[in-house]
């Protein structure tokens, strides 16, 4: 038994000395670029082990990493929604003050033209319907406008002053029913009334009605409608619109259906004529 | 044998072989006094002491004749200590004859295993051809076998007086 220990403990310190030789041995072999051998288990020992901590490691330091960044994420995500938000805005402002630019450039252009003088207004109101019969507008009598002063736009007339107060005037439409301009075909000189058009139910259609054009006068779709200046308010040569439709009508005169050159729907600046003059002839320069 | 006369007897076979290695090269390479206080500590006191004296030993032959590793006869030693102490241990090896197999079975083990780990650790050591060998072991087997019968009249005489 005694043996038998005494054999155990030898082993153990054979062991012992083996290893311990291995080791130190190991430690002085060069493997090359500086590597001892001793190194080399050692890392081959340890490195799946360190492998593992080192997943682990990168596991949990990944995941913490992500959620920071993800915190991080969500904070540049808002500040940029934010910003986005503010460009966007700029960009409709920057787009509208384009347009805007566009739109007076026109103006300019056909201030410039006309051998009238003119005032540029804001559309600041229309009516709440589809087919609005009246615009308001930032000028009005301080600033020289007058009552049934012609408004036109780049496109065409677009109607007169019905109303006026001191900073503002209200200018019916051409759409209206009830407003009247006095026109002439441009090619035939037939002359006429035109108004606005309404359908059997009452309602707006858009269109122009030009009345009071003699069955047997010259006129036909496409032909291009002008202010006459028999009016007395709109200048002659005015630009109204096209000839749309011609049809015979049920009494003396012929039932004529004008398309309107003015955008109604996209008013937004627009000139009024101070002094309305007769027998001014700008068709040309209108076109 | 105590701690003492193992460590008297380590520097004795440093001396010697430092001598050797002075007289002629050639001679020490065929006498190794090292490998003979190993297989005598083995002998006497088991394969404890055979490993403890054969680490001390390989250690100074390394530190002192060794090459650029040191260890490789440290373990060579305490591989041939642990193998002389079992054989010492389970056999009867005090006859001279059994004790001179013994000296050349550690010459031969001492030569293999030194060159097999020289060639796993990849270090260069001298070559000894299978004369060398023979001749190593019969200079360590015909000097130790007497030298062990020496000690151990000494020993007796010491420890009768």
């Amino acid at each position: 038994m005694a043996r038998g220990l005494a054999t155990n403990k030898s082993r153990l310190l054979l062991a012992g000395l083996v290893l311990g030789h291995l080791v130190a041995i190991s430690r002085q072999v060069d493997i090359g670029d500086g590597v001892t051998l001793f190194e080399r288990w050692l890392f081959a020992l340890f490195s799946p082990l360190q492998g593992l901590i080192s997943g682990g490691v990168d596991g949990v330091g990944g995941t913490w990493s992500s959620y920071v960044s993800l915190r991080g994420v969500r904070e540049e995500n808002r500040h940029l929604r934010d910003r986005l938000a503010v460009t966007e805005l700029l960009l409709q402002q920057r787009t509208h003050q384009a347009r805007e630019a566009a739109r007076l450039r026109e103006l300019l252009q056909l201030r410039a033209v006309l051998p009238l003088e003119t005032l540029v207004a804001e559309v600041i109101a229309r009516d709440g319907v589809p087919w609005f019969r009246t615009v308001t507008l930032d000028k009005g009598a301080d600033q020289g406008v007058t009552l049934s002063a012609p408004v036109i736009s780049p496109n065409g007339v677009v109607g007169r002053v019905i109303r006026l107060g001191p900073d503002a005037a209200v200018v019916q439409l051409l759409l209206d029913q009830e407003s009247g301009v006095g026109v002439r075909i441009e090619r035939s000189r037939v002359t006429g009334v035109v108004g606005g058009q309404v359908d059997s139910a009452g309602q707006l259609t858009g269109d122009l009605q030009l009345k009071y054009v003699p069955m047997l006068a010259d006129v036909v779709e496409g032909d291009l409608v002008i202010t006459s200046g028999l009016d007395r308010i709109y200048p002659a040569g005015l630009v109204v619109g096209r000839v749309r439709l011609v049809r015979l009508g049920a009494g003396l005169f012929k039932e004529i259906l004008v398309a309107p050159s003015a955008r109604f729907d996209k008013l937004e600046e627009v000139l009024v004529v101070r002094t309305p003059l007769p027998d001014v002839s700008v068709t040309e320069t209108v076109q | 044998m105590s701690v003492f006369w193992t460590a008297v007897a380590l520097v004795t076979a440093l001396a010697v072989q430092t001598a050797l290695s002075l007289i002629g090269p050639g001679w020490a390479r065929i006498l190794d006094p090292f490998l003979l206080v190993v297989v005598y500590c083995g002998l006497k006191g088991g394969e404890t002491h055979g490993m403890l004296a054969g680490a001390a030993a390989g250690w100074m032959q390394d530190v002192h004749f060794g090459g650029r590793v040191l260890g490789l006869a440290g373990l060579t030693k305490v591989l041939v200590g642990f193998g002389v102490g079992l054989a010492g241990t389970r056999f009867q090896l005090t006859e001279p004859g059994a004790r001179l197999l013994v000296v050349v079975a550690a010459v031969i083990i001492d030569a293999l295993v030194l060159g097999q780990l020289a060639r796993a650790f990849d270090v260069v050591t001298g070559s000894l051809t299978l004369g060398g060998l023979a001749l190593r072991a019969g200079v360590n087997a015909a000097i130790g076998v007497p030298l062990f019968a020496l000690v151990e009249r000494r020993r007796w005489r010491w420890s009768g007086a």
